[in-house]
């Protein structure tokens, strides 16, 4: 049944509007505690060395062709023989990555802060908003919804005629949880520490759309997010160790293969014609 | 490298603070977004704005990177009562930072105290090992003391940790050539080659040093990149196409006794000759004669 339902506007007033602004302040807070919990990593030299190989083997790859085919023979062997090859990595080596990560008890605290530093502001807020602005119509989506949505959506309203359109306050938190994200990174610059979305976006894996992320969140956000916390250990947050990490080894093992794929074609015979014709054009 | 904009534009803001229009900041700016070293115009205006309280206080926080470019500056100029104060202000400020005991080993590496630098440096690379700048200021300072090999030998170990670093890879190669370690400097210059292929100047350099080599191959590969220079730049490398020139008739000497090989573009020469002397025509109308009684030569 599609009536027409008035909102007061004292809902906009004293719901809409604070929840908004209350969910800035906090993650304005968080930022700056984050930046003060941060401690300063020391970059490990081996994991420094690996990244700049992998840019040399990179540049290798990338223009083969400009070198000599002589010298483009020696730097493959030096970098991808069986001995002492510098991408060379021997089999039982390869999955330490992993390993690596947890044992290690400065990376695991970082973590672990990060983490609490997302997961107990939104439990609290969430909370909050469940106590206070429960139980009432609090905004109207512009589109209609099917009535799939009805359960996610009024979770606080417990008439089952109103048009599903009529939302209580917990989905305005959601939105303004992911929506906040492009204003924080307007006012705090980027590599803010509230980019929870994308966090959690790789706590679960890559490719898991944040919609699906919404649905499950409004059925408990809190034990999804502490049993994501769980699980998050094992396929974690790229983003953080790419920090830490510049490479682990299986890229090195990437690298090697691209190496020894590249076929060279030494491009310097067709410069001389190229020059000839220049050479011409300049002189006519 | 500096972009031809970035160029024009720093040398329009250095025109104008000469001049006594304002900028002095974003000059000052500039240079150190650059890299560009412009030490006397640095201190001259950095001093005007560090010595007068109001401009000074106008810059807030940046005030304290102003206050390291000028010492660097001061020290390049020689003056180190000024490098001191701005040091010791530094150092009030922040005393307990790397950044400061950077410059710090500077101020000492300016006086000429080498060991006592050293021993600065050392200390500051045990707390961080994997501090770039302070490596290369030791290797600086083993040049600056005229010991190359030694240099070399630091420059190569910085390397073998960090070594997509391009402007490393430059340093060692003239080092090499100073010392005439051409197969090495050619190492060098394939490596810089590899990180950027489109840069005329390395494929230069890189003929230079193989047709110093010598050796009918070394002087046919210096042909092709001397080619490939030509295009990169559109003819108008002079150097380069000097090289073509004394490059074929290098190869014409070498090869004197053996079959003619089919050279693959026998008109390059001929081309890059008419190219130079339309080019010092333009140039330098004076000096052609001497052009064509050198290339004359070449030919025979």
């Amino acid at each position: 049944m599609a009536e027409d339902l008035v909102l007061d506007t004292a809902i906009r007033d004293w719901v809409l509007i604070p929840l908004s602004v209350v969910m800035v302040l906090i993650g304005i807070l968080r930022y700056f505690v984050s930046k003060l919990m941060r401690s300063s990593q020391v970059p490990d030299p081996k994991i420094v060395k690996e990244g700049q190989v992998i840019v040399r083997a990179r540049n290798l790859r990338a223009a083969a062709n400009f070198i000599p085919p002589k010298s483009f023979r020696s730097r493959r062997v030096y970098f991808s023989n069986e001995e002492n090859g510098l991408l060379f990595v021997p089999k039982g080596q390869a999955q330490n990555a992993q390993a690596q990560m947890f044992s290690d008890p400065n990376m695991a605290m970082d973590m672990m802060k990060k983490n609490l530093s997302m997961i107990i502001p939104q439990t609290l807020t969430f909370a909050w908003v469940n106590f206070f602005f429960s139980g009432f119509v609090a905004a109207k989506i512009p589109f209609p919804l099917t009535q799939r949505f009805r359960s996610m959506l009024q979770n606080g309203i417990d008439l089952s005629t109103v048009d599903v359109s009529y939302v209580s306050s917990r989905s305005w938190y959601f939105l303004n949880l992911f929506g906040l994200r492009g204003l924080f990174s307007l006012i705090l610059g980027e590599e803010n520490a509230t980019d929870d979305t994308q966090r959690m976006m790789q706590m679960s894996g890559f490719g898991f759309d944040p919609s699906k992320q919404c649905a499950t969140c409004y059925c408990a956000a809190t034990i999804f997010c502490a049993s994501d916390f769980c699980a998050a250990w094992v396929p974690d947050s790229y983003r953080n160790f790419s920090q830490c990490f510049s490479q682990d080894h299986q890229s090195l093992g990437a690298e090697k293969d691209g190496l020894d794929i590249v076929q060279h074609e030494w491009a310097l015979p067709k410069f001389e014609h190229r020059a000839e014709a220049v050479l011409r054009k300049l002189t006519m | 490298m500096v972009s031809k904009t970035e160029e024009t534009q720093l040398n329009r803001l250095e025109n104008q603070v000469d001049n006594g229009g304002g900028g002095a900041w974003e000059y000052l700016c500039l240079v150190r977004k650059l890299k560009v070293r412009r030490s006397e115009k640095v201190l001259k205006h950095g001093l005007s704005i560090l010595n007068d309280p109001k401009k000074r206080s106008a810059l807030g926080p940046e005030e304290w990177t102003l206050y390291e470019q000028v010492a660097i500056a001061a020290m390049d100029c020689q003056c180190l009562d000024v490098a001191k104060d701005c040091i010791k202000v530094l150092m009030k400020k922040f005393p307990e930072s790397k950044r400061v005991g950077r410059l710090n080993g500077m101020l000492l590496e300016a006086k000429g105290s080498w060991a006592e630098a050293e021993k600065a440096y050392s200390s500051l690379l045990e707390d961080s090992p994997l501090d770039q700048v302070i490596h290369k200021r030791r290797i600086s300072m083993a040049k600056a003391q005229g010991n190359i090999s030694e240099a070399i030998e630091l420059l190569n170990k910085y390397l073998e940790i960090f070594m997509a670093d391009h402007e490393a890879w430059r340093e060692l190669a003239e080092l090499h050539v100073s010392l005439q370690m051409y197969k090495q400097a050619a190492f060098c210059y394939e490596e810089l080659i590899l990180s950027q292929p489109t840069v005329p100047l390395y494929h230069l350099a890189y003929a230079d040093v193989l047709y110093t080599l010598g050796g009918l191959e070394n002087l046919q590969t210096a042909q092709k990149y001397y080619a490939s220079t030509i295009d990169l730049t559109g003819g108008k490398n002079t150097r380069a196409l000097f090289g073509i020139c004394l490059c074929t008739s290098a190869i014409a000497q070498v090869s004197k006794g053996r079959n003619k090989e089919d050279k693959e573009s026998p008109e390059l020469q001929s081309l890059a000759a008419t190219a130079l002397e339309k080019d010092y025509k333009q140039r330098a109308a004076d000096k052609l004669d001497l052009l064509t009684r050198a290339l004359r030569s070449l030919k025979n």
